[in-house]
């Protein structure tokens, strides 16, 4: 346990609102990017960033500070994301879970896509994104977690409370799926 | 070069940026690359997606921030002075019952010298007696109710 993670844990105990400020500011970047792709719907990454907070602060003493806060702060998100896909019946979040299913995977229809282009500020980047937006979530996020988050195979099983070997395996098809979508979409 | 070296790169350049690569592996693939155009290729376009990945910038709504922060803030004030109050309720709950129990005697001696004084009769006396007993701990569970009937509305719209 590091000076900060226990100073942050100590903090979240005491549900110290500055700094719980600070920490929106600090992750909102982060955390925002990370729900809009995986929802693929602004308004809908806009209201689990708001909820993952409040969540933050009722749950800050589960906090241990034994990992890092931003591993805990994405399972939050995480399953919020899944219980949001349930209650509203988004069929292709519900399966962020359970990539063995058979379900076949829907891509965000094109509205979702051009929404998410409009919040996507540099056109170069563009083909890579929408790219990641046809592939299946439980690849889409595991790919996100470990190149836009940098987080550690430990870390993003944690948040995916997965073995390492499945998010090894994950990643490895999740880059396979990504250079397909990249592939034809540029055909 | 055969199809298996094209192949091993490729497995190489995956595990690199998944798992990471023995030093061995590393020659090998450096090597493999600076002779294979093709393999070289594929290696540059996978490390162009993966910065793209690195950096993939959104905009932030911009007042998302301040309006969760502003929402955090709400829920931090409806919680804790909720709480602080069912506190010092409780508190007090726990005092008049000691006093309560003390005093019973006390308090009977009293209703009993109303009663021979005024002749009020004995069945009133009791039922006086009772109320004085019951009255303050139904309107602390009245306020308890009521603060949770409150906060939970507050929850709802917020």
């Amino acid at each position: 346990m590091t000076d900060d993670t226990q100073a942050l844990a100590i903090g979240l105990r005491r549900r110290d609102p500055d700094l719980l400020d600070r920490l929106i500011e600090q992750y909102q970047q982060r955390l925002y990017r990370y729900l809009l792709f995986l929802t693929g719907n602004p308004a809908l990454a806009e209201d689990l960033f708001q909820e993952t907070w409040i969540r933050v602060l009722e749950r800050g003493g589960q906090y241990n500070g034994k990992s890092k806060f931003e591993s805990w702060l994405f399972a939050i998100a995480r399953n919020l994301v899944i219980d949001a896909s349930r209650r509203k019946k988004i069929s292709s979040l519900e399966d962020l879970g359970d990539p063995e299913s058979n379900t076949p995977y829907d891509p965000p229809d094109e509205r979702a896509s051009s929404i998410l282009q409009m919040l996507v500020s540099r056109e170069n980047e563009k083909s890579v994104q929408l790219s990641l937006l046809k592939i299946p979530p439980y690849y889409r996020e595991v790919l996100l977690l470990r190149f836009s988050e940098e987080l550690g195979l430990e870390e993003i099983a944690a948040v995916l409370a997965t073995p390492i070997s499945t998010v090894k395996s994950r990643l490895y098809r999740g880059l396979a799926a990504l250079k397909t979508a990249m592939t034809e979409g540029a055909a | 070069m055969n199809e298996n070296l094209h192949e091993r790169a490729q497995r190489l350049l995956a595990e690199s940026v998944v798992e990471g690569l023995r030093p061995a592996e590393v020659t090998w693939l450096r090597e493999h690359l600076a002779e294979c155009p093709g393999c070289a290729r594929e290696a540059a376009a996978a490390q162009n997606v993966l910065q793209a990945l690195r950096t993939v910038p959104v905009n932030v709504p911009r007042d998302l921030a301040a309006r969760t922060q502003l929402r955090v803030r709400l829920r931090t004030q409806q919680t804790s002075p909720a709480a602080n109050g069912s506190f010092w309720l409780w508190a007090i709950t726990a005092a008049s019952w000691l006093l309560g129990v003390f005093s019973a005697p006390l308090v009977w001696r009293g209703f009993a010298w109303l009663g021979a004084s005024f002749g009020v009769p004995k069945l009133a006396l009791e039922f006086g007696f009772v109320l004085w007993w019951t009255v303050p701990p139904l309107l602390a569970a009245a306020i308890i109710l009521h603060q949770k009937a409150l906060t939970a509305e507050w929850s709802n719209k917020s």
